[in-house]
């Protein structure tokens, strides 16, 4: 890396690079754009680079609209998410936190079984079968519980905890520590950046979830922002039923505008809370790449 | 002191009978038992139970009579599975769906990573992966509708383009030549700066000493890149390869789920959603046994793939997955 010049290679690659970064958002930009234009300029599809006649009558349309559940889907989703957060993150930790310490005899055998039934998964109508006799059908516990922990992310948090110096947990018994002091004291505070990761990527795969729910909320009070999005967006775009247009306060509001504002909401928590969490991302990808 | 220290600086192991050891074991790591209860329950009920659950596969199952009350009727679900016609149709399209994952995906990321590795800027660098990353997060549900919005034959950007070049219309998300592409195209949308990462990582556990001899010698810019960084990084790629030959049977079925509509089926039905539709949105009666049969077939075949796989990979490179 001696010679620093600038080359026409580098600028061909550096803009031929934007322009690809540019493509993976566009989409997500283009229906940003759509939901805050006015519908008159939709139909005649002036949209494509910019919003024109900017206005937020669609968002304000969809979520104060009861009939179409935008807002009971995306409080859902936010309630099943820090709950099943909280919960996943904590379970894993005390369970990764007595599967690391080697005064605890059973540990292989229950990592073994957390590891196979990882690798051979049962499949939905088993699974479906014993949910079911756990009462897990139309009840919001089944976002919750059933994935409190992922086998992958028991892995990674027991990994970590295992690297920690034994010393440490030597010391704090002459103390007269016991394990809760130890796994709560002494640990927890070594484990802020991991509870990060793990917590990040909890809460991204329970707000993503769609199949879960699908298969076991049926009742439309209880359904998430993603089942929402399916029967407003996708089931309408086949059969075309849900909208009209709409004018509201001036504004003309067309089913593209509505979906897209739609489509929009589902996607800003997560895209707010990118760049904040971006580098645990990163960690968390390698981490889990590790292991296959 | 505490009892810990003291079983390790003596233990008289083998001395005391079986359940004294027990109540030893139990008064030293109490805590320990009662910290593992919630895993362990988790591990038993949503984990091993499903497993469980597979034997109606052998059954008659009836909900009405439980696991236990159900009739067994040996193999019969399996043998019916090879003469259901529709099987062929399924098996293929989760194939084709899976070779143009390896052969137009697969070397996508390698590419971006290559290309990424070379450039200088820092903010460049940063943007491209930062952007390039976004869509892995975004969930299938989203993905799938903004594609409902782009190719919308009622004012999406892709018709509104076609219309302005004086072409007709297309309904793309109806018609089933139109599926592949779409879901191949998705995929690479969601999954490239995913892949790039983990090629990014191993592109720099290169010794940078290599880049410095070759300096010595002369060499370009292309040729470092094609000499040095693409072997540096071909264990990484071989894993990756394995690993998406093993997945083969695996498909993103949100994305299939959300994408399909009866109209397509001819070519965006697969394994898996076939058996989705047996349990869950079936008219009649759902056939619980029918579908657990095949989604086991699926699995051994899926199974014997990435072991056969792995083998044959660590006869040409010195990476093994498990």
């Amino acid at each position: 890396m001696n010679h620093k010049k600038i080359s026409v290679f580098d600028i061909v690659n550096n803009t031929v690079l934007l322009i690809i970064s540019l493509f993976c958002v566009y989409p997500f930009l283009y229906v940003l754009f759509l939901a805050l234009s006015d519908g008159t300029y939709l139909a005649k599809g002036e949209v494509t680079f910019l919003p024109k006649g900017l206005n937020l009558e669609a968002f304000r349309y969809i979520i104060t609209n009861p009939r179409l559940n935008v807002f009971t889907g995306l409080s859902n989703s936010f309630i099943y998410t820090f709950l099943g957060t909280a919960a996943a993150v904590i379970t894993t930790y005390i369970t990764a936190y007595v599967l690391s310490r080697s005064r605890f005899k059973h540990r292989f055998w229950i990592m073994s079984l957390f590891v196979i039934t990882w690798v051979f998964e049962a499949g939905i109508i088993p699974q479906y079968i014993v949910y079911n006799a756990f009462g897990m059908v139309d009840n919001p516990a089944v976002m919750i519980i059933p994935g409190a922990i992922s086998s992958q992310f028991l892995i990674i948090t027991k990994t970590f905890l295992d690297g920690i110096p034994k010393e440490l947990e030597e010391a704090a018994f002459v103390d007269g520590a016991n394990d809760w002091v130890i796994m709560t004291r002494v640990y927890m505070p070594l484990c802020t950046t991991l509870f990060a990761t793990i917590g990040a990527f909890y809460a991204i795969s329970i707000w993503n979830q769609y199949l879960l729910p699908q298969i076991y909320l049926k009742n439309e009070q209880l359904q998430t922002i993603q089942q929402v999005l399916k029967s407003v967006v996708i089931t309408d775009s086949t059969s075309g039923t849900t909208f009209q247009n709409v004018i509201q306060n001036g504004i003309t509001l067309n089913q593209q505008n509505l979906k897209s504002a739609a489509v929009f909401t589902a996607m800003l928590p997560l895209v707010c809370l990118y760049p904040f969490v971006q580098k645990y991302f990163k960690k968390g990808i390698l981490l889990g790449s590790v292991k296959g | 002191m505490p009892a810990i220290l003291a079983s390790r600086v003596s233990n008289p192991a083998g001395k005391k009978s079986l359940f004294q050891r027990i109540k030893k074991d139990l008064s030293r790591n109490y805590i320990l038992y009662l910290l593992i209860v919630p895993g362990f329950l988790n591990l038993l009920f949503f984990k091993i139970g499903p497993v469980g659950a597979m034997v109606i596969a052998f059954q008659d199952y009836s909900a009405a009579l439980g696991i236990l009350g159900s009739h067994w009727v040996g193999v019969d679900n399996f043998v019916r599975i090879f003469h259901d016609p529709y099987m062929i149709t399924l098996v293929e399209n989760t194939i084709i769906l899976a070779i143009l994952s390896i052969v137009i995906i697969f070397p996508i990321p390698i590419i971006f990573s290559l290309f990424l590795n070379e450039v200088r800027a820092k903010w460049v660098r940063g943007t491209a992966q930062s952007l390039s990353l976004l869509p892995y997060f975004i969930s299938a549900a989203v993905m799938v509708s903004i594609a409902y919005t782009i190719l919308s034959p009622g004012g999406g950007i892709v018709n509104n383009l076609i219309n302005n070049f004086g072409g007709q219309s297309v309904n793309f998300m109806a018609k089933p030549e139109w599926f592949r592409p779409i879901y191949v195209i998705l995929d690479i949308w969601q999954n490239t700066g995913y892949s790039a990462i983990i090629y990014i990582a191993a592109i720099m556990n290169i010794d940078p000493a290599l880049y410095e001899a070759a300096e010595v010698d002369g060499a370009t810019r292309w040729g470092k890149m094609m000499n040095i960084t693409l072997p540096g990084i071909s264990t990484s790629i071989v894993v990756m390869l394995i690993i998406s030959v093993g997945n083969i049977f695996t498909v993103n079925l949100d994305r299939i789920l959300l994408m399909y509509n009866p109209s397509v089926y001819s070519t965006a039905d697969v394994i898996q959603s076939y058996v989705y539709r047996i349990a869950f949105q079936s008219k009649g009666f759902p056939d619980y046994s029918y579908g657990t049969a095949v989604n086991i077939i699926k699995s051994v075949i899926a199974f014997i793939l990435v072991v056969s796989v792995n083998k044959l990979a660590s006869k040409y490179a010195d990476s093994k997955l498990f």
